[in-house]
């Protein structure tokens, strides 16, 4: 195994790349803004900000970076060396394509781990000190369950990479991915409970039990559902479509443990499937 | 052991045929030319031997290694220039070097790989300002990072300057002296004419010749285009001379007759044209030259080429 030397390669390749520092810039901006603006304004925190409150404000921020900066720093991944040529000297040297997978997946998250860990350091700071008080554990679980869903969505986006010919088709799947499964999901999460109500519409008080862990599908809303797990005293438990919230259902799986597990799955169906397509592709 | 072999090698896309049956020896230690035009199948044999692309057919073995199952061992042992020259633009040429140095657990330093090839004061310099010779440049070193015991150059020669010509076969000469292997493909047979020991030409997927260089300069050298200007030339002349040992075509342009011919039966083509009755006025012979020769190998009809070298393909014509 010698994926240890893709990604280093692919880190230091990926890391200078403008586009990503640009977009991650704007990101450090909103995180700032945003968590000054709970610190100070009662009409964001609700007229009770807390620390704990802050870090939730702050992941948010972080869910939406990690899914637009994961597409922009991944797409082009595999596909791309494909289009340039490079994967021939890649694939030149003894690596095999599960090293190469392995390396950008790595390599890549690294990347996108500087940004994440910026971000939640200057929000929960700043944010932390207006408001004389800092949730020390909570901000460290925080970055746990930031790095575990930014390495979902870095294998989101190589997987759709490796499975795709060219960079064309690359940007079609991981631009699709984040339209359907991210902007659009509460689309499908209505559609399926208009489906299963006869087609008609009872509201989202009488949806299914069985729907909430199809809510939790988009990985931003795992992410915000897996914090509310492993953090004790979760502020704000409600991640996902329709804002349904597991203390509502009565089920084995109506628990915010759900986030965790499809951030699980995230981290490696997609970067797994991705690979079996690209280890039997022609370069 | 050989360095490549390779058998009953195949490869189709769909309809389209990239390798034909292909079967090919290239013995330890020699330096064997890979000829043919674009789209003969050189690239697709490469990609083979380094699992890039997987056979539809047949087997190729790399160094007594199956180029498939076992190809992670095979690239230990292998250095590649890859066709096109990419590089990462982002990474310098240090980085590019070290790179190659850690994924084959290779010893060398990369300021002494850089110095080899001349490119040591870009070192640090990202590779995307390279020009094409210095991209090339650095691509050779790092295919020789490690030391390899075969080395594939895939059209080495494209884009480069004469010195950059020239640089590529002092290198490899370099490395066949140390006893390692170089598969050298190209479309230019004056760049693999100059520095092969051996060469095969591929064409639309099959090999239609494997000889020495020498050898293939001996058939060119036997063979020659006739030239007979007459006062008048009839079926029966023509048919005569086609007739005739050691004559491989046989054009009528006119009242000249066009004949591609081995060295010793030049007379017999006169005599034969007089015997019929037709007046010679003049004639001329015009040597085939080498490169006559690799172009009647990768044009016109296969099938004859497998014989044995004729004339050049554009002088067939109504014959």
């Amino acid at each position: 195994m010698t994926w240890v030397a893709v990604a280093r390669k692919d880190f230091r390749d990926a890391v200078r790349s403008r586009a990503l520092w640009a977009l991650s810039a704007v990101f450090l901006l909103m995180a700032g803004g945003i968590s000054v603006a709970y610190a100070t304004v009662d009409e964001i925190s609700g007229g009770a900000p807390s620390a704990a409150g802050l870090v939730f404000f702050v992941a948010g921020v972080i869910g939406t970076f990690v899914s637009l900066a994961a597409i922009l720093a991944c797409y082009r991944a595999v596909a791309g060396e494909r289009d340039s040529g490079t994967i021939k000297v890649l694939l030149s040297l003894p690596h095999s394509r599960a090293d190469v997978v392995l390396g950008k997946l790595f390599g890549r998250t690294a990347v996108l781990a500087l940004p994440v860990v910026g971000t939640l350091v200057l929000g929960v700071l700043l944010g932390g000190a207006l408001m004389g008080d800092v949730d020390v554990l909570a901000t460290l679980l925080l970055a746990v369950v930031a790095l575990l869903f930014t390495l979902a969505y870095v294998g989101i986006m190589v997987g759709l990479s490796a499975a795709a010919a060219t960079t064309t088709r690359a940007a079609t799947y991981t631009i699709g991915f984040f339209v359907v499964v991210e902007l659009f999901w509460d689309v499908v999460v209505f559609g399926i409970a208009f489906a299963a109500n006869g087609f008609s519409f009872r509201g989202v008080t009488d949806f299914p039990a069985w729907l909430y862990p199809v809510t939790q599908v988009p990985p931003s809303s795992s992410f915000v559902t897996s914090l509310s797990a492993v953090i004790p005293d979760a502020p704000t438990a409600a991640g996902g479509a329709g804002g349904m919230s597991p203390a509502q259902i009565d089920a084995f799986f109506a628990t915010p443990w759900v986030g965790v597990v499809a951030l699980a799955v995230w981290a490696v169906a997609p970067v797994g499937l991705g690979y079996l397509r690209f280890q039997r592709a022609d370069l | 052991m050989a360095a490549i072999e390779l058998d009953g090698l195949a490869k189709y896309y769909g309809d389209v045929t990239a390798l034909d049956g292909v079967d090919l020896t290239v013995e330890e230690g020699e330096i064997f030319g890979f000829l043919g035009p674009n789209g003969a199948g050189k690239s697709t044999t490469i990609d083979i031997l380094l699992d890039f692309v997987r056979p539809s057919a047949g087997s190729a073995t790399v160094l007594g290694m199956d180029a498939q199952a076992r190809s992670e061992r095979v690239r230990q042992r292998v250095g590649v220039l890859p066709e096109g020259y990419e590089v990462y633009g982002r990474l310098t040429g240090r980085e590019h070097v070290e790179f190659v140095v850690e994924s084959k657990g290779a010893t060398e330093t990369p300021a002494d790989v850089l110095e080899r090839v001349g490119i040591a004061d870009a070192a640090d310099r990202a590779a995307g300002g390279y020009s094409t010779g210095m991209r090339q440049r650095l691509l050779l070193g790092m295919a020789l990072v490690g030391d390899p015991d075969l080395l594939i150059l895939d059209e080495p020669s494209t884009g480069l300057d004469p010195a950059g010509v020239r640089e590529i076969r002092r290198i490899v000469r370099g490395v066949a002296e140390e006893g390692n292997t170089v598969f050298f493909s190209s479309h230019i047979l004056s760049q693999v004419e100059a520095v092969c020991d051996r060469v095969a030409i591929l064409r639309q997927g099959q090999v239609v010749a494997v000889d020495s260089v020498e050898g293939l300069r001996d058939a060119a050298e036997t063979e020659a285009t006739l030239r007979v200007r007459t006062d008048g030339i009839t079926d029966a002349a023509v048919a005569a001379v086609r007739g005739l040992e050691g004559v491989a075509s046989v054009t009528r342009q006119g009242d000249e007759v066009v004949a591609g011919v081995a060295d010793s039966a030049k007379t017999a083509v006169i005599n034969a044209l007089e015997d019929a009755g037709v007046a010679v006025v003049d004639f001329e012979t015009e040597e085939t030259s080498l490169e006559e020769l690799f172009l009647s190998y990768t044009q016109g009809d296969a099938g004859a080429r497998a014989e044995g070298p004729d004339t050049p393909a554009g002088e067939e014509v109504d014959g």
